[in-house]
């Protein structure tokens, strides 16, 4: 029977985080997941803390702290160490990150020209977020036929946006790359691909020279799809002809930032010995008391039964399916069916969905001691072996205070660690107050 | 001040049908909406073209009404139907003396059926309940009103006619006589105002008849029935599915495209602009839904919306007119035609209250023949005789329609902005090109735009970019809403749907579509108001 010392059920940042912590000391780890994350949606950027009113991701994490109630009050200790193995894993995988908990805030702008606060970001994002400089212009250079990417609508919006300081000028251009106009319905996919072809990438890169206006200092933006599997090479080649700093915008699904992220600690996972299985659903699990004994998957012929002696469960928040609505108006977690902090049904979308602050349902999710392990509205441990990592932990909304990526990188770190035996106690000596109770109050 | 002979108020089906019916007669008519056409009672209903089976038992008129138009609309709007066919079935809760009487009830009304053998009902339709005990094949059909509704109005253009949206009404003008002389407009986008001076008013304003009769100076009791129905994210049926019962909760499943519409329940409220969906119609819907086809309730609901039957009070009417006595009042689903001239002292105002959209033509028929009279005017009703306007050889929709048509095209017209219903670049435009001033919802009215299983998740913002580059071309009519009002309102209105189904695949989905607003787009951080200074932050 195959075992392993943790199985990982989710392959989303904070899964993979708490697989490659826990392979690269030594530990046998098998990832199972359903499907692919999260990362596959959001812009590829690292949200760690940008509440309202925040100037720098540790002052946003400091904020949320302070509230009470949200992951970070135990989590915070393991955010800076965890960013930086990030940072590190990421670099040497070709992809390379810029900021820190200490970088101010800027506004990044969006495809429909909206403006939103970031910090920390790949480095094809980050000529974004430079302070811009008397002169220097944004142009919006878009795609033709591609579909989702609006350089007028963006210039209409950013021009009228409180941006200070902003752009000097704000102008939008579309180029038509070669050979694919008479393709149909093109996404950020199909162009990311083409442009890890070298010569198609050639003649692509010189067509978006040919549309850049004639004078002034620009600060380019394209849609993010400047390569998937050679983005590094895209990027150096783009900076180089176009002349002027180049950045890319994130935009619709599927999100090139996020599938980079995605497949550089997927790949990174694979070479430090992580036994990843995606497409593989968590078909029931064994249970000794209050102790998982064995995870079984829907494998292709048979269901695979996997011992183990620690379970990370990284399945995500509502989006990603962690926790799930049920009809009678309960939220339920769907694998291990840990006790579920949610507001009544009544109030799930109290709120703006669409709004800043969102909706009241945002904040539910499962509350963990600060050994991260579920726990009962009591406070009592429900699961001894299972560390909850990601967003399907109560207490935070990540929408609405951007912390989702921070949480769980902080969260992974932290489950590693403590199944390591590194961190038994961890937050006793930053945090006396709150160091047993539950996250969520 | 704009002259006609008639203005129409209500721009659903029964109004547009008036429009096309006194145009074609020579009238000149001018039909006002106080909202889109069709996005009150005729959008919000569950699509389904009776064969006239379902009011046999209880109202064999309605019946016989509903199997004549049936056949008269099958050849005058094709392109507005798919012929799916529909079936009455018996399932094991449903009462035996029904079953029993409806064939020759049937037969009395004009209605066309047969008993189908259950292994073919069954082999048709695999989902379907296998305790059914007996099933009767019908006419049915699925009917796109918003198809309907511009048909009537191109054809009504022909005839020298037109139509206005976002007008309401806000004051009627009358003669020393006290007769009808003209109406007041508000454009309810701008706040403009204006007089057109007319002989004649239709209310055709359905459910809220009872509002424009008051204005006029006249009185009508309408005792709205909000119905309220479920989207299902598929065709769970080929064909229309009906109960053998009296008409009540959750006893239809019409297939609508690539979906299937839950129907109906049936509750009185007072404002018919309260359609909002609760949580005992939904649970209402689903356990009856189960009846027809087991574990639909566990199946992904889309949506929910609800529509107000334009019902009135007739007893009360007849009581003021003619001293019925209190026991004769019911509640008609059948339709009438009111002369407020005699009745109460407004000469010129007619009404047209209750009925169906598939008899609309019929009670425009009816309607237009007072009109005409009132008028004395001879010329005959044609609109069963004349086929509306439509595409080239217009034929009936069939599932892989769109799909055939954007294949057959190229080039970036036949780029998809909404993928779920295969909406192009170029049905967009065509769109925008008829109508100008179009928000992103009335595209949806116009192409179907966002109806589909992501609710808008992904072409919502490519709808907005296209409104915007058009209004960055100077093609932005003034009255018309700015780009990002539009999406916020559609991004408003699509969750206004969505939130009564909030669980499961759906409410995952909403994340989703929240996770890319939000966290990509920062849609909350969209400057308002086309007419906002730029700030000089920028610069």
């Amino acid at each position: 029977m195959p075992s392993a010392d943790v199985v990982v059920i989710g392959a989303g940042l904070a899964g993979l985080t708490a697989a490659i912590e826990l392979a690269e000391r030594g530990a046998t780890v098998q990832l199972v997941a359903k499907g692919m994350a999260a990362t596959h949606w959001a812009h590829g950027g690292l949200d760690v803390a940008a509440p309202p009113g925040a100037r720098s991701p540790a002052n946003g994490v400091a904020r949320l702290k302070a509230r009470g109630g949200h992951p970070y009050a135990i989590l915070e200790p393991d955010l800076g160490p965890a960013l930086s193995a990030t940072f590190a894993r990421l670099a040497e995988m070709g992809l390379a990150y810029r900021g820190d908990l200490r970088t101010a805030l800027r506004f990044f702008p969006t495809p429909i020209g909206g403006l939103r606060p970031a910090a920390i970001v790949p480095v094809g994002q980050a000529p974004a977020l430079e302070p811009w400089s008397p002169g220097e212009g944004l142009l919006l250079l878009g795609i033709e036929r591609f579909r989702d990417f609006w350089p007028p609508y963006a210039a209409r919006n950013l021009a009228r946006q409180v941006w200070n300081p902003g752009p000097s000028r704000i102008e939008s251009a579309a180029a038509a790359l070669p050979g694919i106009l008479e393709l149909r319905n093109l996404n950020s996919l199909v162009l990311a691909r083409r442009f890890d072809d070298p010569s198609w990438r050639a003649a692509a890169v010189a067509a978006l020279r040919a549309t850049i206006p004639g004078k002034g200092r620009w600060r380019i933006a394209v849609p993010a799809v400047l390569g998937l599997e050679r983005h590094a090479d895209v990027l150096a080649e783009a900076g180089d002809a176009l002349g002027h700093p180049v950045f890319e915008i994130p935009t619709l699904p599927p999100s090139i930032p996020g599938l980079r992220l995605f497949e550089a600690l997927r790949a990174r996972a694979t070479a430090v010995g992580v036994r990843v299985q995606i497409g593989f659903e968590v078909a029931g699990v064994e249970r000794d008391g209050d102790t998982i004994t064995a995870v079984a998957t829907h494998a292709a012929a048979r269901p695979l039964r996997i011992s183990t002696r620690d379970v990370v469960l990284g399945t995500g928040g509502i989006g990603g399916g962690g926790l799930r609505g049920r009809r009678d108006g309960a939220l339920e977690e769907p694998i291990l069916g840990l006790p579920v902090a949610a507001p009544g049904s009544a109030e799930w979308l109290g709120g703006d969905l669409y709004g800043a602050g969102g909706v009241a349902l945002e904040s539910a999710g499962i509350r963990v001691d600060d050994q991260l392990r579920p726990v009962d509205p009591g406070g009592g441990v429900v699961l001894r072996n299972v560390r909850v990592v990601g967003s399907a932990l109560a207490g935070m909304r990540y929408l609405a205070e951007r912390c989702g990526d921070g949480v769980a990188l902080a969260s992974g770190y932290r489950a590693a660690r403590l199944i390591a035996g590194e961190a038994s106690n961890p937050s006793a000596a930053e945090a006396p107050g709150p160091a047993r109770t539950a996250v969520a109050s | 001040m704009t002259d006609v002979d008639v203005v129409v108020v209500g721009g659903g089906a029964t109004g547009s049908g008036v429009l096309r019916d006194l145009a074609m007669r020579g009238l000149r008519v001018l039909l006002v909406e106080r909202a889109d056409f069709g996005s009150g009672t005729s959008g919000r209903y569950h699509g389904l073209l009776h064969s006239g089976g379902r009011y046999v038992v209880s109202d064999p008129v309605s019946a016989r009404d509903c199997a004549r138009e049936n056949a008269v609309l099958q050849r005058i709007a094709p392109h507005c139907l798919e012929l799916t066919g529909g079936y009455f079935v018996a399932t094991p809760d449903d009462p035996d003396d029904y079953l029993e009487g409806f064939p020759s009830a049937c037969a009395d009304a004009g209605v066309r059926t047969e008993e189908v053998p259950l292994r073919e009902l069954f082999a048709a339709e695999p989902l379907i309940n296998r305790r059914i005990r007996a099933a009767y094949e019908v006419r049915d059909a699925s009917m796109e009103p918003w198809e309907l509704i511009d048909a009537n109005h191109a054809s009504a253009r022909e005839h020298g006619s037109d139509a206005w949206r976002y007008q309401a009404l806000v004051g009627v003008e009358r003669g020393p006589d006290g007769s009808v002389a003209g109406v007041r407009l508000e454009d309810r986008r701008t706040g403009e105002q204006r007089g057109v001076s007319c002989q004649v008013i239709v209310n055709a304003a359905g459910a809220w008849a009872g509002q424009v009769a008051a204005l006029a100076g006249a009185t009508l009791h309408m005792s709205p029935g909000k119905g309220s129905m479920l989207i299902m994210n598929r065709r769970l049926t080929s064909a229309v599915v009906n109960r053998l019962a009296q008409p009540g909760d959750g006893d239809i499943i019409v297939p609508v495209h690539t979906v299937s519409i839950l129907g109906t329940t049936d509750v009185t409220v007072d404002d018919p602009d309260d359609v909002r969906v609760t949580a005992d119609e939904v649970d209402a819907l689903l356990a009856d839904g189960d009846r027809l086809v087991p574990g639909l309730s566990s199946a992904r609901v889309l949506r929910s919306y609800a529509g107000c039957r334009p019902l009135y009070d007739a007893g009360e009417i007849e009581a003021s007119d003619t001293a019925h006595h209190a026991q004769s009042r019911e509640i008609s689903r059948a339709h009438h035609v009111i002369d407020h001239g005699a009745r109460d002292g407004v000469p010129g105002l007619f009404s047209i209250v209750g009925g169906k959209l598939t008899t609309y033509r019929l009670m425009a028929e009816q309607t237009s023949d007072r009109v005409c009279v009132s008028l004395g005017i001879e010329a005959p009703c044609r609109t069963a005789d004349e086929l509306l306007p439509g595409p080239p050889g217009a034929r009936p929709y069939w599932l892989g329609g769109r799909l055939a048509a954007v294949e057959a095209d190229g080039g970036g017209d036949a780029d998809l902005v909404c993928e779920c219903e295969i909406v192009t670049n170029s049905m967009l435009r065509h769109a925008l090109e008829e109508r100008p001033d179009s928000s992103i919802d009335d595209l949806r009215r116009s192409t179907r735009l966002g109806m589909g299983p992501c609710q808008g998740a992904f072409c919502t913002c490519r709808a907005a970019a296209l409104l915007a580059e058009r209004a960055d071309a100077g093609q932005r009519p003034p009255e018309a809403p700015e780009p990002n009002d539009s999406l916020r309102a559609f991004l408003a209105e699509r969750l206004r749907g969505a939130a009564p189904i909030a669980w499961g695949d759906q409410l995952m989905e909403l994340w989703l579509e929240a996770g890319v607003y939000r966290g990509t787009m920062a849609v909350d951080t969209l400057p308002a108001g086309e007419d906002m200074a730029p700030t000089d932050a920028v610069g």
